[in-house]
């Protein structure tokens, strides 16, 4: 699973799996924190919608990690204070890196994860319908 | 103007930052954090958007620390943001990814997809509500656990609904001019300051982080008549946009190598505005553009100002303040203008003093040094 899909189940799932799956590379391999989990700053590129031009909406806060896993260098980086999800997402991004085999069976968890985090916004949506309006206009 | 450094007064500033803190204690209650976010979050969004970042967990301390004052959350928060280094530039948002939890239109009835009126506060009767007096945890409970219920009988199965914009389909039956993606880099005022005439990021930049009131203000003051934009929404979306950065060594750019760090909540509306445009046989005909407006978290009344701002400002018009960009540039700023007006009680004995004296001077049929 490429990179975008997979960091954006990992953090949606608020770092229950990222838990799990760093704490496998944990306890199976040797890691080395390239810098531990710390703040900065991501300024937002936006593109508005008048004259589709691009402009900066604003930093956001993140955290993030670097994390060496069998000499493959992985990256963490997660908006707000996760210091404990940006290091696991480091170490999973490593191991990936890293093409450990244990990556190739994480697959089919991240895909059952993916399935249970889109029914549950496809629920929130749902929700968020019932408030479609449907004005009509009075004769004057 | 001149200034003079003055000395001492250490011990009563110390004795007044011990009344500071006794004031803010003296009730002997505390407001925790995670109670601050979870019950003001329009308060959390304002003093995000007006510190130009994203960071609710600083900005409910923020608000803590400040007694709730806002200048001074604001304050903090653009302080502590200057402390952190900034290591990414995400890659360009586009808003139609939006998880919308908020859609409304005040030009058309029907739009596609619909209208959401969300969470929102403009069909409540805006009459007090005194039994929060007394409300319990328990009573929330119950309430909310019949709420999930109600969300879980949702069918699960159905596909998620992303909201295409209104002003798309307006252009595609030619009534909007449309633009070519303008990929021109932004400039970034907080590296460097603003210089006129202005850049349309610049601007956009600058409005979106402004005091809310300030720029709600000068929005309004066109509308009544300080200047010549007075819009129709087309389109009020809030909602989470995903967002994402690129590696910083990969030197591949497959889009599906992004990371994805998270959503932030914003506010975009885009104002449908008359204008009329001289064509070439001399005619003047009516026209729509279309100013723009956004804002951290929700906060509908700054970005709907700022899309008249954004409109006024694209047209330049010598008779009115709110047309002229260096008028509203440079003022609707929280830090700069409440730190400017709020320097004036600090001392400035020696300048005052020198004024006092050419007062003197005058009165006794001298002369000033000015004469």
């Amino acid at each position: 699973m490429k990179r975008k899909q997979r960091t954006e189940i990992l953090i949606q799932d608020g770092g229950v799996l990222a838990k799990e799956l760093a704490e496998i590379v944990m306890q199976d391999y040797e890691y080395h924190e390239i810098e531990e989990p710390h703040y900065g700053l991501t300024m937002i590129k936006l593109r508005e919608t008048a004259k589709k031009s691009l402009f900066y909406l604003g930093e956001v806060l993140v955290t993030e990690a670097k994390v060496e896993v069998h000499q493959s260098i992985g990256i963490g980086i997660v908006i707000g204070m996760e210091e404990e999800l940006a290091k696991h997402l480091a170490i999973i991004d490593a191991a990936y890196r890293a093409e450990l085999p244990e990556t190739v069976e994480w697959q089919e968890k991240l895909e059952e994860v993916a399935k249970q985090i889109y029914q549950q916004k496809v629920k929130q949506q749902a929700e968020i319908l019932k408030t479609k309006v449907n004005f009509e206009t009075m004769e004057v | 103007m001149g200034y003079v450094a003055v000395k001492g007064g250490t011990e009563a500033i110390e004795a007044s930052l011990a009344r500071l803190k006794y004031d803010r204690i003296k009730g002997e209650e505390i407001v925790e954090i995670k109670t601050v976010l979870a019950t003001m979050r329009p308060l959390v969004d304002q003093v995000m958007s007006e510190a130009s970042l994203y960071a609710p967990f600083l900005a409910a301390l923020a608000i803590k620390q400040a007694g709730g004052s806002m200048e001074e959350a604001v304050f903090l928060l653009r302080a502590h943001r200057s402390t952190l280094p900034r290591h990414y530039y995400s890659e360009t948002v586009d808003t139609e990814d939006m998880f919308v939890e908020r859609r409304i239109s005040a030009s058309f009835k029907d739009i596609p997809g619909g209208q959401l009126l969300g969470s929102t506060n403009d069909y409540t009767h805006r009459l007090l509500d005194f039994n929060l007096v007394t409300e319990k945890k328990e009573d929330h409970q119950a309430w909310l656990r019949q709420f999930q219920e109600q969300m879980n009988e949702h069918d699960a199965d159905k596909e998620l609904q992303f909201f295409p914009k209104v002003v798309d389909y307006l252009r595609e039956e030619g009534l909007f001019e449309t633009y070519d993606l303008d990929d021109t880099p932004p400039k970034d005022i907080t590296k460097e300051s603003i210089q006129f005439p202005t850049g349309r990021s610049e601007r956009l930049q600058a409005l979106t982080r402004g005091q809310t009131g300030a720029v709600t203000s000068l929005g309004y003051a066109s509308l009544r008549g300080y200047g010549q934009v007075h819009p129709t929404i087309g389109e009020v979306r809030m909602g989470d946009v995903p967002i994402h950065v690129k590696h910083p060594y990969e030197e591949e750019s497959d889009p599906d190598d992004l990371f994805y760090i998270g959503d932030v909540k914003i506010t975009e509306v885009e104002s449908l505005v008359p204008v009329n445009v001289k064509k070439q046989n001399q005619k003047e005909e009516l026209e729509f553009e279309i100013g723009y407006g956004i804002s951290f978290g929700q906060n509908e009344t700054k970005a709907i100002a700022m899309s008249i701002l954004d409109q006024c400002l694209e047209n330049s018009h010598g008779e009115f303040p709110t047309h002229d960009e260096e008028f509203v540039l440079l003022h609707i700023d929280s830090v700069e203008s409440t730190g400017f007006i709020s320097h004036l009680k600090l001392p400035h004995y020696v300048t005052f003093q020198s004024k006092l004296d050419s007062v003197r001077q005058v009165k006794k049929g001298g002369t000033t040094n000015d004469d």
